[in-house]
C-alpha cells in the first residue's frame, strides 16, 4: 500500500461496482430505445460519456499546458490530474467505441451512416448531395478509423504523460522535468487537432448538414471548465480528509478561481461568436441548427429549447461570470465549490443542447418533421450516465491513488507548489 | 510641538534583512498604525499580510468602468441605430443585444481599463512629482541592500520621540527624520 494519509483509495471498488451498475441500467435503455428505432437510448450513452471525455480532456490540457509552461502552483493538483486520466481511453471504449461499432447504433445516432434513412424532404441519405460532397471525411470506415485513433493517440498521451511522472518519484531525477515538458510541447497542438476531430465526429456529425469551424475551440472551451470545475470539487473533497489535507491553500484557489473565470468569458465567447457569425450571415444551411433550438418551424413559437439557451446565458455564463469576479469568491472554499458545481450541471445542460435537439421525421407535420424535445424521461438516464460514468473516473483516480505518490515528492517545484502564494 | 511635526514627514528607520524588516513591520502594524510604509529593493513575499494591508480597492472602479461602459455601449448603438437614423441592414431589427454585442463588450472592456487606470492614479495620489523621502540620504540604498519602515507624521499614533524609540525597539538600525 502507499504512504496515502487517508484511507480514501480503499474504496475503489466501490464506486467501480456503482458506476457499472448504473452503466448496466443505462445500457439497458439504451438497447431498449434503439429496438424501439428511438436514437434518444443511445443518445443517453454519448452524452454521460462525452460528459466526462470533455472534463478528461481538459484535464489533459491543463496537465500539458502546466507543464509547458512551468507553472509553479500546478504540481500538486497536477498529480491528482494524472492520476484520472487512465479513465478517458476507458470511459471512450464503453461508450462512444461500442456506439459506432454496432451498425443498429451507429445507425441511430449518425443518421449519415446510413444510406437508406430517410430525410424529413422524402429523399434517402444516400441521395442527399450535401452528405456526398462530405463523404471524404464523412464515410463510415474513414469514421470508425477516426474513433479508433482517438482512443489510441489519448491512450499514449496519457501513457508517456503519467510514466515519466511517476518515474521521478523513484528516480528523483529532474531529466523527467525536461522530458515531459518536450512531450507537451508535441502533445498539446496533436491533442488539440484531435479533440476538434473527436467533437466533429462525436456530437456535430449527429446533425451532419450543419457545421462550424469553432466547434472544436467551443468542445475545448467546455473540456477546460469541466476539467477546472472538476479539479475545484475533488481537491475541496481531497483537502477535507483526503491527500491534499494541510496541503492545498488559499493562494492554489485563488489561481483556479482565476482561471474558471477566464474560461467562463472564453466560453461565452466562442458559443457567442459562432452563433452571432451564423446570425449575421443569415444562411439556412447553418440556422436552421439554431432555429430548431428556439423555435417550432411552423408557428415560430419558442420551443423547449428556447429556455434551455436562456439557461446557458443566465445559469452557465452570467451567474459564474459575475461571482467570479470578487476576490472572496475565488478564496472562499465554501462559495468556490458552489461555482464549480453549477458550472458542472451548466456543462451537462451545454451538452444537451448541442446534442439532442434533431429533426425528427413525422408524416403529419407540415414540414415533416418535429424537433425533440428537451423534456422527456431520457433527462434522468442521461443524468444517470453521467453519474454512473463519474463513478468509473473516480475508481480510476482512487485506484492510482493507492498505487503511486499523490503528490510529486521528487519534483524539482514541489516545494514551490506546496508554498504557493498569491 | 504642533509646529514642529507640521515640518516633519515622518521617522525613517533602516534594516539589514529581510526578515527583520518583516517581523518589524508585524509589530507596527499591531501597534496600530495606519499611516506608514515599508521600502525594499525587491518584493518580500507575505509584505501585504506583515502591514495588515487591505485589498486595493481598485477593482471596484473597474467593475464601475464596466458597468458604465455595457451602457454606454448600449446608449451609442440604440441612439445611433434605432433612435436617430434607423436603418435597415440584413434584416435585422433597428436595435436588439445581439447584433451590437461586439460593440457592447468593447465598450465595457474600455470603460473597464480606464476605471482601472485612472482608478490606481486616485488611489496612489498620482501624478505626484516629489516625496520627502526622495531628499533623504538613505533612501536610494532600499533599491539596492536596505530595507526601510517610515512612520509617517499623519498618523495619530505619531510623536517625534516615542516613535523614535518604538522604532529602536523593533532593532531598527539607522533611524532619521525625515523633514518635509
Amino acid at each position: 500500500m502507499s504512504a496515502t494519509p487517508a484511507s480514501l483509495p480503499a474504496h475503489w471498488k466501490k464506486f467501480l461496482f456503482a458506476g457499472l451498475a448504473a452503466l448496466a441500467v443505462v445500457w439497458f435503455f439504451a438497447f431498449q430505445g434503439a429496438t424501439h428505432g428511438d436514437h434518444r437510448g443511445p443518445l443517453s450513452v454519448i452524452l454521460g460519456a462525452l460528459f466526462w471525455v470533455a472534463t478528461l480532456i481538459g484535464l489533459l490540457m491543463l496537465t500539458m499546458i502546466t507543464r509547458v509552461f512551468d507553472a509553479g502552483w500546478a504540481p500538486v493538483i497536477r498529480r491528482t490530474w494524472e492520476l484520472a486520466l487512465p479513465a478517458l481511453p476507458i470511459v471512450l471504449l464503453l461508450s462512444v467505441v461500442p456506439m459506432a461499432l454496432i451498425p443498429k447504433f451507429r445507425h441511430l445516432l449518425w443518421e449519415w451512416t446510413n444510406a437508406e434513412h430517410l430525410l424529413p424532404s422524402g429523399h434517402a441519405v444516400g441521395h442527399d448531395p450535401i452528405l456526398q460532397a462530405k463523404s471524404w471525411f464523412l464515410n463510415e470506415s474513414f469514421f470508425l478509423a477516426r474513433i479508433a485513433y482517438y482512443v489510441v493517440f489519448f491512450a499514449v498521451l496519457v501513457w508517456a504523460l503519467r510514466r515519466g511522472s511517476f518515474a521521478q518519484d523513484t528516480d528523483r531525477t529532474a531529466g523527467h522535468t525536461h522530458r515531459l515538458h518536450a512531450i507537451s510541447a508535441a502533445g498539446i497542438p496533436l491533442a488539440a487537432v484531435s479533440l476538434t476531430m473527436l467533437a466533429f465526429d462525436c456530437l456535430m456529425a449527429l446533425s451532419y448538414h450543419w457545421f462550424s469551424t469553432m466547434y472544436g475551440v467551443w468542445f475545448f472551451a467546455l473540456s477546460i471548465r469541466l476539467a477546472l470545475a472538476f479539479t475545484v470539487i475533488a481537491t475541496y473533497r481531497l483537502s477535507n480528509g483526503g491527500w491534499l489535507d494541510g496541503i492545498l491553500n488559499q493562494a492554489h484557489r485563488h489561481v483556479l478561481g482565476c482561471l474558471m473565470l477566464a474560461f467562463t468569458v472564453f466560453w461565452a465567447y466562442i458559443s457567442f461568436s459562432q452563433y452571432f457569425l451564423i446570425y449575421t450571415a443569415n444562411i439556412p444551411e447553418e440556422t436552421y441548427w439554431y432555429n430548431i433550438r428556439e423555435f417550432d418551424p411552423v408557428t415560430g413559437a419558442r420551443n423547449q429549447w428556447w429556455g434551455v439557451s436562456m439557461y446557458l446565458i443566465f445559469g452557465f455564463f452570467l451567474l459564474p461570470f459575475l461571482s467570479l469576479l470578487f476576490y472572496r469568491t475565488k478564496i472562499v472554499a465554501g462559495r468556490l465549490l458552489a461555482v464549480a458545481s453549477i458550472i458542472f450541471v451548466g456543462g451537462l445542460v451545454d451538452l444537451w443542447f448541442n446534442a439532442v435537439p434533431r429533426q425528427i421525421n413525422a408524416a403529419g407535420a407540415p414540414e415533416g418533421f418535429v424537433v425533440s424535445p428537451f423534456l422527456t424521461a431520457y433527462l434522468a438516464v442521461d443524468v444517470l450516465a453521467v453519474l454512473g460514468f463519474g463513478a468509473l473516473v473516480v475508481a480510476v483516480l482512487l485506484r492510482a491513488a493507492g498505487r503511486h505518490e499523490t503528490i510529486p515528492v521528487h519534483d524539482p517545484r514541489i516545494l514551490e507548489s506546496i508554498n504557493y502564494h498569491e | 510641538m504642533n509646529e514642529r511635526n507640521e515640518r516633519i514627514h515622518g521617522v525613517a528607520c533602516t534594516f539589514r534583512k529581510p526578515s527583520d524588516v518583516y517581523h518589524a513591520a508585524e509589530k507596527v502594524r499591531d501597534a496600530g498604525w495606519k499611516q506608514w510604509d515599508v521600502h525594499t529593493p525587491f518584493p518580500i513575499h507575505g509584505m501585504d499580510q506583515a502591514m495588515g494591508l487591505p485589498r486595493s480597492p481598485v477593482p471596484r472602479l473597474t467593475l464601475l468602468g464596466g458597468v458604465t461602459g455595457f451602457l454606454t455601449g448600449c446608449l451609442l448603438t440604440w441612439y445611433t441605430n434605432s433612435a436617430d437614423y434607423p436603418i435597415v441592414v440584413g434584416g435585422k431589427p433597428f436595435w436588439s443585444v445581439i447584433y451590437p454585442f461586439p460593440v457592447l463588450y468593447e465598450c465595457t472592456i474600455l470603460f473597464a481599463a480606464f476605471g482601472t487606470f485612472f482608478g490606481q492614479f486616485i488611489f496612489n495620489r498620482l501624478p505626484r512629482h516629489h516625496h520627502p523621502l526622495f531628499d533623504h540620504p538613505q533612501f536610494a540604498r532600499v533599491s539596492d541592500d536596505t530595507f526601510m519602515i517610515v512612520l509617517e507624521a499623519t498618523d495619530p499614533n505619531f510623536h517625534v520621540d516615542e516613535s523614535r524609540n518604538f522604532l529602536q525597539s523593533l532593532g531598527g538600525q539607522e533611524i532619521t527624520i525625515v523633514r518635509d
